[in-house]
């Protein structure tokens, strides 16, 4: 009978607890990461902002110059490291909260037009902010809603566009140079493709975002593209089906390879060359191989076309921040030229002009000059809500392409038919 | 049943069907309801009503059609030689005289181990620059081969990355059930001259056909959720053939915040999961009724 009552006992306070854990309580500020309107913060408790980042380097970046802003503002900052996908979800999710858990955030410049287009982000513009023109236009552009034209929603964070990157040694080897234009770097790949175990050209193939954005710096240069202005589907023009035709050639005379077995290879010099991120070859000062601007050119007499992706890493403030005002300030502190010169020996990669060419910085980092002039001549990826819906179909044909599984012209045209859907 | 005993049996599992409706069939029941709706995340307005179109959309997706296939193709084929694999071991190390207990262990690892590591593992493995695979291919002056992102090798490593994963966990199942099978069967079936196939065939394996059964549908439930390897290793690729429902799933709801239309992926999948475990449910109901009866 004692059992009995126990049991009951036990099972009754269970059943409350339960009812009680899904009790719709308000949550404190604690727990939604939010301190509160500006006004309602007392004048003594430091105000806690939040930022939601993509980890690794990034973090490290704010976090080595985030105890002045602390100090000076009376604030406390939080940096959530998260992954790609994670950052974005998370960020999403919490957009719909009337309060929101994150200040500001860390954006990939593709998601732009869907956190713009969907109020995610806060309209810095309306907010009273004016644009800054030592930002390199190509960056700052991407922060714009409409593209390039609209108000300002993010600032360029962390600058990095797409390289071509060569082992020197290897490209001596056959007496070659830096390439400027696709028909050389054929030629070179042709060259040293089997030569003592060599591999001329790596391509990165994998389907979905990585074979769409090692293929299209070269179907830039071939003049093609996805849309036209009109928004019409090209992805099967005859440029682009050249544009395949060469990335299908320098396959076949090369490999195709994930991201770390490309950056091995090129920097052991087992492989001639590949196109990469600044990130993989690149660190501190020093470079694992050599590196160059993407060849805009299809040869040596072509009009040369801005041919690498941009790929800036941007911050904005959210919408449903409680702390607008020092959400701005922090954003425009973490941009601004002195954090970006300060925090170059953690790893900052700069956005602005000023920063690229600085002195001091351009002896210590001698890639800035090459990465200003590539970002320069960059290109972005189309400005739409969809793109990642038309990057994963685009992948999947160009995959299907370059695995022998469809030829050019069928793989290209399932790629149009699959994106006019999509966009639909 | 006496009325205060129901009352009883109801308190009893009152706090275990409150938490079930909360985490289980309150999601679940969102669930299908987004997928008749075009429900996306991050749009301003309220989901509309949309009737089976998501449904129909997805049977018209060829991507879809082609995980759907893979996914079904991949779940025959791992479960298959999980269950293969697990039961040679399971009876090979039954037989051992010592060190039983160390093999058990060992045996069991690659089943401990986060399904990231292990693709992360394999990965460095079938690397066609610096593999383990091509470094032993080459020793015999072969040309190496580009494991995971060739259209003919892809879905069959991430094949034997499972198989090795999980065939331990069906090791561990089966192992268990043997040891409850009864010496003397076998003495006296050594007596009447049985050999060792017809001691297997007839003693062994109907002693524990059910526990293989319940093995089986274990193994089928969750290698349709196929999900961390595909992502790590393949992204799908290449030429789509390896991509899975759940990946597809993923591509949709979590990148895309597209929660209407991967509600509906979704539900096909509950379905399909729960038509394949139906046996086991059942069979869990009907034991239950034996030892209530």
């Amino acid at each position: 009978m004692f059992k009995r009552s126990l049991a009951l006992l036990l099972s009754g306070l269970m059943l409350t607890g339960a009812m009680a854990g899904c009790g719709g309580s308000k949550p404190s500020e604690q727990d939604t990461g939010a301190a509160g309107s500006d006004s309602a913060q007392s004048t003594t408790d430091p105000i806690k902002l939040t930022i939601a980042a993509r980890g690794g380097t990034h973090v490290d970046v704010i976090n080595s110059v985030l105890p002045a802003f602390e100090s000076e503002n009376n604030c406390k900052v939080e940096v959530l490291g998260l992954e790609a996908d994670d950052l974005k979800q998370k960020v999403a999710l919490d957009s719909k909260n009337a309060k929101g858990a994150y200040d500001l955030c860390m954006i990939d410049d593709p998601v732009m037009p869907e956190f713009c287009d969907t109020g995610v982000l806060l309209d810095l513009t309306a907010e009273g902010y004016k644009e800054d023109a030592d930002f390199v236009k190509a960056s700052l552009d991407i922060g714009k809603y409409p593209y390039a034209e609209g108000d300002v929603y993010a600032l360029p964070f962390a600058g990095n566009v797409t390289l071509l990157f060569y082992n020197q040694d290897v490209l001596d080897s056959v007496g070659a140079k830096a390439p400027d234009n696709w028909t050389d770097v054929l030629n070179i790949a042709k060259q040293v493709n089997g030569k003592d175990g060599k591999v001329g050209y790596v391509i990165r193939g994998q389907q979905g975002n990585p074979i769409v954005g090692d293929y299209m710096p070269i179907l830039w240069a071939y003049g093609g593209d996805i849309f036209d202005k009109d928004w019409n589907v090209t992805v099967d023009s005859a440029e682009a089906k050249a544009a395949l035709q060469m990335y299908m050639d320098l396959l076949a005379n090369g490999a195709n390879y994930e991201k770390n077995d490309i950056v091995s290879a090129v920097s052991d010099g087992k492989a001639a060359m590949s196109l990469g991120w600044p990130s993989w070859y690149i660190s501190g000062g020093a470079a694992t191989a050599s590196y160059a601007r993407i060849p805009g050119k299809v040869d040596a007499s072509s009009t040369d076309q801005p041919s690498g992706v941009i790929g800036n890493w941007m911050m904005g403030v959210t919408a449903n921040t409680q702390n607008k005002d020092l959400a701005i300030k922090l954003l425009e502190y973490l941009t601004s030229a002195e954090t970006q010169k300060s925090a170059a020996d953690v790893g900052a990669v700069p956005t602005r002009t000023s920063v690229f060419q600085d002195t001091e910085l351009s002896a210590k980092y001698p890639f800035y000059a090459t990465l200003l002039d590539a970002t320069e001549n960059s290109r972005v990826r189309p400005r739409t809500p969809l793109w990642s819906q038309i990057e994963e179909a685009y992948g999947i044909e160009l995959s299907n392409a370059i695995a022998g599984q469809k030829d050019i012209d069928t793989a290209l045209a399932d790629a149009k038919a699959q994106i006019e859907k999509i966009v639909k | 049943m006496k009325k205060s005993n129901k009352l009883y049996a109801y308190l009893m599992s009152s706090p275990a069907m409150l938490v079930l409706t909360v985490l289980s069939i309150f999601p679940l029941l969102f669930v299908i309801y987004y997928s008749f709706t075009d429900y996306y995340y991050l749009s301003s307005g309220k989901p509309a009503f949309i009737a089976l179109e998501n449904y129909t959309d997805l049977f018209a997706d060829q991507y879809f059609r082609q995980a759907l296939w893979n996914t079904v193709k991949f779940t025959v084929l791992a479960v298959f030689f999980e269950v293969l694999v697990g039961l040679g071991m399971a009876v090979l190390i039954n037989s051992v005289k010592h060190h039983q207990k160390l093999l058990r262990t060992v045996t069991l690892l690659p089943d401990l181990l986060p399904p990231v590591t292990v693709a992360l593992m394999w990965q460095i493995m079938f690397s066609n620059n610096y593999g383990l695979f091509n470094n032993i291919l080459g020793l015999f002056g072969l040309d190496p081969v580009n494991w995971l992102q060739d259209v003919g090798t892809a879905f069959y490593c991430i094949l034997v990355i499972d198989i090795w994963q999980y065939a331990p966990f069906v090791f561990l199942l089966l192992y268990a059930a043997l040891q409850s099978v009864p010496q003397d069967q076998y003495e006296a079936a050594a007596i009447d001259g049985a050999n060792a196939w017809q001691r297997f065939t007839r003693i062994t394996l109907p002693s524990i056909s059910k526990n293989i059964i319940m093995v089986v549908l274990l193994r089928v439930i969750d290698t349709f959720r196929l999900f961390d390897k595909v992502n790590i290793l393949t992204k799908g690729g290449p030429a789509n053939s390896t991509a899975t429902i759940t990946q597809y799933i993923y591509q949709y709801v979590v990148k895309r915040n597209q929660i209407g239309y991967g509600s509906a992926a979704t539900v096909i999948m509950t379905v399909i999961v729960l038509i394949l475990a139906c046996g086991y449910i059942r069979e869990n109901f009907r034991k239950n009724s034996a030892q209530k009866g």
